[in-house]
């Protein structure tokens, strides 16, 4: 279906957005994903252990993800219209130089497709139009565009990465689901020392290189994981 | 980068139904009876393989490229329903890798009475009985055997086999669905698949000729609540769409 036309949507506060963005229900696509949290489990991640994925995401391949946002809502905020597809995509190489992964690199473009499908109808030009942007350049462009200041777009970040792996939990190894909401807490307090530094970035050659090759080697290994519940 | 000019917009027919019903089969069985005349293309939702697509493509029937999977992350109904992000781009890039395309199949997965396809994935859709799930499902109702574009009760073969009597679950499914069409289907019995194939090109002609308006079957069956009070929610729909539906 083509994007219909609507009437602007209203500026909404900065929690509305967050609160919207954060919510699973979106209609994004982003149901597909466990974060690899199932390869992970095939390979013998305990569940008692999902805690420690979860806060080591944080600090790694999450604070990539959140510092790639906060530059693009940066450069969506700073950069004349005419100018930003060519800045988001030197934006995108440095992304993808932190994210070695090929999976990791395919599954956050394929989300970054979902969510601009969305964010084309609510915030008309907020992203140039191209398909395989990755999700953090879109999320930033749509923070810039909605009004979301950049440490709660950190914290989106952070929310989104956790709370994926532990849906998927439900799913794949089911525990007590509050429980799971306690884990979710627990990784955005991992979080919380590294929003101030990642809200202040503006240059996209700071973005911090933390990769973690056990998590993306999971993401490798989800791909081509045969009977997978999860995509990704 | 700019996008590429805008693929034709095929019509994009929705098959659901419950799990074991044949809708991969249907799929084959419409896929054999058009591709000699039609350009199609097939999306499948599978919750755990791409077993339908690879089914479909072992079928023969069609270009094993124009049949694509989806992976629906343990969430069929979803998939179709309220977030039909992943199906819609697997859509369109299929009728951009193909373009033109005259008719998309997309395949739900299996899923339960409930689960019917959104307007902003499909145009129209079947939804797909057999006769071997029990002669009784077609009275049940529901959103998809009430009101989908079509209701089909497969296999109808085997209703000597299984002690159901085919009239009365067409006559059921008819009541249930007040009026609107219902085929009863076998792939070996050649005049119901003849049906089947005048019905996707009569879909086509009406939505090629802009008569034929999506229609949203609905998640909610008539029900009651604790005050007794009997109500639809159609009437609700039909305050925000007051113009009439004008297709057959």
């Amino acid at each position: 279906m083509p994007a219909p036309s609507l009437a602007p949507v209203p500026a909404a506060a900065p929690a509305t957005i967050a609160m919207l963005l954060a919510d699973s229900r979106l209609p994004a696509g982003a149901h597909v994903s466990s974060n690899a949290l199932e390869a992970a489990l095939r390979d013998g991640l305990r569940r008692g252990e999902v805690g420690a994925y979860l806060a080591s995401r944080q600090v790694t391949v999450t604070r990539v993800e959140a510092g790639t946002a906060v530059l693009a809502r940066h450069l969506a905020l700073t950069r004349a219209p005419e100018e930003l597809a060519t800045a988001l995509a030197g934006l995108e190489a440095e992304w993808a130089a932190r994210t070695p992964g090929r999976a990791q690199r395919e599954i956050t473009r394929v989300l970054g497709d979902g969510l601009r499908r969305l964010a084309d109808v609510l915030w008309p030009g907020a992203i140039p139009a191209r398909s395989g942007w990755p999700r953090p350049v879109v999320l930033g462009a749509v923070a810039a565009a909605a009004g979301l200041p950049a440490p709660e777009l950190v914290r989106l970040v952070a929310y989104d990465d956790a709370q994926t792996v532990v849906a998927a939990l439900l799913k794949l190894e089911p525990g007590d689901p509050r429980a799971g909401a306690a884990l979710v807490l627990e990784a955005c307090a991992a979080m919380e020392p590294h929003v101030g530094p990642l809200a202040a970035l503006q240059d996209p050659a700071l973005l911090p290189s933390a990769g973690a090759p056990q998590t993306e080697d999971w993401a490798e290994a989800q791909s081509a994981l045969p009977r997978r519940l999860f995509r990704a | 980068m700019p996008e590429p000019t805008t693929p034709t917009r095929s019509l994009r027919l929705g098959v659901a139904g419950p799990v074991g019903t044949g809708k991969s089969s249907l799929i084959a069985t419409v896929c054999r009876a058009l591709a000699g005349e039609l350009r199609l293309g097939v999306i499948t939702n599978d919750i755990y393989t791409d077993e339908d697509a690879r089914f479909l493509r072992s079928a023969g029937v069609l270009d094993p490229e124009r049949i694509r999977a989806v992976e629906t992350g343990a969430c069929p109904h979803t998939a179709i329903r309220d977030d039909v992000t992943a199906n819609l781009a697997a859509v369109e890039q299929l009728e951009a890798d193909f373009d033109p395309l005259d008719v998309v199949l997309v395949e739900s997965g299996g899923d339960n009475l409930t689960a019917t396809f959104s307007p902003a994935l499909v145009d129209a859709q079947l939804f797909v009985l057999d006769v071997a799930g029990g002669g009784d499902v077609a009275r049940k109702g529901g959103p998809g055997i009430g009101r989908a574009d079509l209701l089909v009760v497969n296999k109808i073969d085997l209703a000597p086999y299984v002690g159901v009597d085919v009239e009365q679950m067409v006559a059921d499914a008819l009541e249930a669905r007040e009026g609107r069409p219902v085929l009863a289907l076998s792939r070996s019995d050649e005049a119901s698949v003849q049906e089947l194939r005048a019905w996707v090109l009569a879909m086509l002609a009406a939505h090629r000729e802009g008569t034929h308006e999506p229609q949203d079957p609905g998640p909610m069956a008539p029900h009651f609540h604790a005050d007794g009070e009997e109500h639809t929610h159609d009437h609700d729909h039909d305050h925000e769409h007051p113009h009439e539906h004008s297709h057959a």
